[in-house]
């Protein structure tokens, strides 16, 4: 077989291939009317990081394991990887609002930036392939703990990164919609 | 559509499909008329009547040259490049119509799928093989592979920005893009391997385009109004900057907890 063939019949089947799948009916849909800064305010999962991994120090289950309650040791880890994986799911969901939020965003403006549009669509499949990968690791029972605790010490400095990030954006808002800006109050939708 | 007509024996079946392909493109030419399709869709109808009136300008040059003259290769290839060039800015068309009522985004796709069609295009140039006989085919499977390709592109696109796209549009880009992979496939195929299964694959070509036509047939006959959608309220160009660059940096913060999260498995490994 020629690397003409081998290329044409390739590419000809791939676009083929993306034209199914974009043409799916799409589960989501653009809303001219979605409200940015309620989406914004809502609770974020990695403020109750600290908690969750409190509950979560592995050092609770080795106790356990020297006591001989290696049965309840076991429930335990468990518990704890479903809990892991509920975590995990806040997290994408909260990563997919962000998403949402921003291409939103993205259809309101009258130009968008290239390179942040890129960069944001790099990260999301970033984060989507870390997210896959973890979620497979913590269904193996691959030592779900260790990386939790030490994202405990970073969960508080990350909420407050967070608090201030959010103040910024309403403040950015609220000088955005000033009177120059006609059409400000789509914004919010309301 | 009509890459293979100035070299094939006038087979009766292959005739027939000719005459319904051009039945069904006049029916779909008088419905673009109806639904006032002319003047919203100028450069679509265009290229529908263009169609049509290749149809009839080959089938007059193979009365009076016969279907192996000179002419008529010419006649066939020169009409043929104006259809593709019709094509080409009935897609640029739709495209406008699909992304052209949200400003921010229509300025980035348009430099995404300039660069998507020309690489495409010349990658295609530069894996076709064969002389110069062939170079008239080798650029009209570049170009319909192109052509192909910002239609994907586009879709996923507005899928990823979640944009609502109407059935009429959607149904007029699927229909151009699968027929211009079928040209590619067909062409690949028919140029290497299978030369004795020409007639078959030739046929094939037209069934796609009888079934690209029924696509766009299907969809400007239920095409309403109604199912228009309106472009969303603009928001100052400044206010996307600094919310975008917020937003940014708040994926980054989750995204680093993820990462953070991973490195440290491995560490204790």
């Amino acid at each position: 077989m020629s690397a003409s063939l081998l290329f044409f019949l390739f590419f000809a089947l791939v676009v083929l291939a993306l034209l199914l799948w974009a043409s799916r009916s799409s589960k989501h849909q653009f809303a001219p009317d979605m409200d940015v800064f309620e989406a914004l305010s809502q609770s974020r999962h990695c403020s109750r990081l600290a908690q969750i991994l409190q509950a979560l120090r592995p050092e609770d289950t080795e106790y356990l394991q020297q006591i001989g309650q290696a049965a309840l040791m076991q429930a335990l880890r468990q518990q704890r990887r479903r809990i892991a994986r509920t975590y995990l799911d806040c997290l994408q969901e909260e990563f997919e609002t962000l998403l949402e939020i921003s291409r939103a965003l993205a259809v309101m403006s009258p130009e968008v930036v290239g390179m942040e549009e890129m960069q944001r669509w790099r990260l999301s499949l970033a984060f989507a392939a870390n997210c896959a990968f973890l979620r497979w690791r913590l269904r193996l029972g691959l030592r779900p703990f260790a990386g939790f605790t030490l994202l405990s010490d970073m969960a508080t400095d990350i909420a407050g990164q967070l608090d201030t990030a959010t103040t910024r954006i309403a403040e950015a808002a609220v000088r955005g919609s000033e009177p120059s800006a006609p059409g400000h109050e789509n914004i919010g939708g309301r | 559509m009509l890459a293979w007509r100035p070299m094939v024996e006038p087979l009766q079946l292959r005739n027939l499909a000719w005459a319904l392909t051009t039945t069904v493109e006049c029916i779909l030419f008088v419905q673009l008329a109806r639904k006032k399709f002319l003047n919203m869709y100028p450069w679509f109808s265009f290229y529908v009547a263009s169609t049509i009136l290749q149809s009839a300008v080959v089938a007059a040059a193979y009365r009076v040259y016969g279907v192996s003259g000179i002419w008529v290769w010419k006649i066939a290839w020169g009409s043929q490049a104006i259809v593709v060039f019709l094509r080409f800015q009935a897609v640029v068309e739709v495209t406008k119509k699909i992304l052209g009522g949200y400003l921010g985004i229509w300025a980035l796709a348009r430099r995404l799928l300039l660069t998507v069609g020309i690489l495409v295009l010349a990658n295609s140039l530069l894996f076709s093989e064969g002389n110069w006989y062939w170079i008239s085919l080798n650029v009209e499977r570049g170009l319909e592979l192109s052509i192909g390709a910002i239609i994907v592109t586009l879709l996923l696109f507005a899928r990823y920005y979640r944009l609502p796209i109407q059935r009429l549009h959607s149904a007029l880009m699927v229909g151009l893009c699968l027929y211009s992979v079928f040209f590619v496939l067909n062409y690949t195929l028919l140029e290497k391997y299978i030369q004795e299964l020409a007639n078959f694959w030739r046929f094939l070509d037209i069934l796609t385009y009888l079934a690209t036509l029924l696509i766009w047939l299907n969809a400007v006959s239920r095409y309403s109004e109604s199912a228009a959608h309106a472009p969303p309220t603009a928001i100052p160009k400044e206010l996307y900057g600094k919310l975008s660059s917020e937003l940014n940096l708040r994926l980054h913060h989750l995204n680093q907890q993820l990462n953070q999260l991973l490195r440290s498995e491995d560490h204790r490994r």
